[in-house]
Parts: C-alpha cells; structure tokens; sequence
C-alpha cells in the first residue's frame, strides 16, 4: 500500500493537481457535495418507492430519475479520482475511506442486480402497487448503503493516518 | 459583538464541540449537518426539477408530504449549524462567505414557502399545470442550494 502511495504521489498528474490545488480542491469539493445531493434527492425517491413508499408515482415514473443519480455518482467518481491522485496518503490507509469504498461497492451491486436481474420484471407489475418483499429488500439497503458512503465520506479527514516516517 | 462572541467561543459547550478527544464531537455533528444537507437539498432539487417538468408522470402530490422530511432535516442541520459554529464564533460571525451561504439558505427557505403556497395548496393547484411562477422560483430554488452548498464548503478555504 505504501508503494501504492509513493508511486501515485509522484506521477505527473499527481504533482499537476498538487501545484493547482488552491483552486481545484474547492471546486472539486463543490461539486461532490452537490452531486451527493442530487444523488441522495434522486435514488433516495426511487428508494422510498421500491420500499412502498410513494405510491401515487408510477414505478416507471421514477425510475426517470435513476440518469440523474447516474450523471452525478459519475461526477462524484471523478472528483474523487482527484482527490486520491493528488493526495494519495490521505486515503489510501484511511480506514473511514475504505469503508466508504466497501458501502461503495454494496450500493453499486444492489443497483447493478436490480437493473440487470430484476427491473424489468417489476415494472410489468401494477405500476401503482406495493413493491414485493426482494424489491424492498433492494431499496432499503440502496438507502442505507448511500448515507452510509457519505458517513465514512465525511469521516475521512478526521481518521487520517499519521504520516509515513520519512515523508 | 465581539465580546459575546468570545464568551459563546469560551463557553463549555463550544470547548467540548471544538476540542473533546472524541470522534462524537466535532466530526460527529460535521457529519450529521452533511446527512441534513443531502436531504434538504437533494429533497429540494427533485421538487424543482419536478416542478420543471423533468421526471414526467410523477404526480405532484407525490411530494405532498415532502415538507416533513425538509423542516425536520432542516432543524437538525439548524442545531448542528449552531454547534458548529460555536468553537469559531468570532472568526465565522465576519467570515463573508458565511454571509452569503446563511443569505442564500433564508432565500432558499422563502422561495421554498412561496413555492409550497403556488403549487401545493390544494387539490385544484395541485392538477393545474405548474403556472411559469413556480417555474422560474424552481430555477431560483437550485440556484440558491447551490450557492448555500457552495458557499459552505468555501468557509474551509476562504476565511
């Protein structure tokens, strides 16, 4: 992992966005949190309907927003590449970042089982019903896996490991 | 001013918040207000796209109850807030990008009432068509969370 570090640390991108951090961080930081909202605005309404919630929209309704929640977990993917490119240390034996990663993950499969297994087969069903028991079991753990990556997320500064000796 | 600032910043509770050892102060509520943030802003941001006509088939009395989940994820970003800003009183209460975001966010909440009224008021304007009013107050809503959450995130580097 320290090897990891040191060879991230030192590529060219790396010392570009490490010269440019004055400005890049805060905009970058800027455009996590709002695509966190919009992520959580987004899934979270899809969500609260798979879990029953919300029955008056159409499940085909709302999974009109699933591109918006899309388009800014890709936002939140690339301005978090730049946050690990060009400060490597921070993260990499952070154990709140590997958590985020690990919810990261749970929420991504979820998503992933639900849109290639599983959606097309709810929305034949009663576009106004209660969700079955898996489609539930589906948005509950969408919810709880999100607010869980942004926990650890925002936890992350707070568990920053004590540098390498010889930094 | 300054003096009930300092008293507020040397107050027990503002020392606990600041500097207690422990991963439930300071970082805890931290946490909690970005938990907040996400659900008043991302609540918010699918009722204006809504109102904007973006997820089509979406009933707007979907979002009738839409206000519970805001005002209670807003009164716990407004303690949080406050705790938050206890340790630095004195630095945050002339910090200007704090003018702007707590500007922002009384715009956001007035914006958000008058949208509340237009829209959600009864079962009559609620089948209406969305009149260009709450249209453009849709427009104003995004643009002022966004400014809010901008602006928030600036106090880290604009002091």
């Amino acid at each position: 992992m320290d090897a990891l570090v040191d060879w991230l640390r030192f590529t060219q991108l790396s010392l570009l966005f490490q010269q440019e951090v004055g400005w890049l961080w805060p905009l970058c930081e800027s455009v996590h949190f709002l695509g966190l909202c919009v992520l959580i605005g987004t899934a979270g309404f899809f969500d609260l309907r798979l879990l029953g919630f919300l029955r008056s929209v159409p499940l085909h309704a709302a999974w009109r927003l699933i591109p918006w929640a899309k388009a800014a977990l890709f936002a939140n993917f690339l301005t978090g590449l730049v946050f690990l490119i060009s400060q490597p240390d921070q993260y990499v034996r952070n154990v709140s970042m590997w958590f985020k990663l690990l919810f990261l993950l749970l929420a991504g499969v979820n998503a992933l089982v639900f849109e290639w297994f599983y959606s097309r087969k709810l929305m034949a069903l009663d576009p106004h019903g209660d969700p079955p028991l898996a489609a539930k079991a589906i948005g509950a753990v969408s919810l709880v896996s999100w607010f869980a990556v942004m926990y650890f997320g925002r936890m992350i500064p707070y568990l920053v490991p004590d540098p390498v000796s010889g930094v | 001013m300054s003096e009930f600032l300092l008293r507020l910043q040397d107050s027990a509770l503002a020392q606990w918040v600041g500097g207690a050892e422990t991963l439930l102060a300071y970082p805890t509520i931290l946490t909690l207000h970005t938990l907040g943030l996400s659900i008043v802003v991302g609540t918010c941001i699918v009722m204006d796209l809504r109102l904007l006509g973006i997820p089509r088939g979406v009933p707007l009395a979907a979002l009738q109850r839409a206000p519970l989940l805001i005002w209670t994820a807003f009164a716990v970003n407004a303690i949080t807030g406050v705790l938050l800003f206890l340790p630095s009183a004195e630095q945050k209460a002339f910090q200007t990008v704090f003018h702007v975001k707590l500007a922002c966010i009384a715009l956001a909440l007035i914006v958000y009432v008058r949208i509340r009224r237009l829209v959600f008021r009864n079962a009559a304007t609620l089948s209406a068509p969305v009149p260009s009013e709450a249209r453009v107050l849709a427009v104003v809503s995004l643009l002022l969370w966004t400014g809010a959450t901008v602006a928030g995130r600036l106090m880290a580097y604009i002091l």
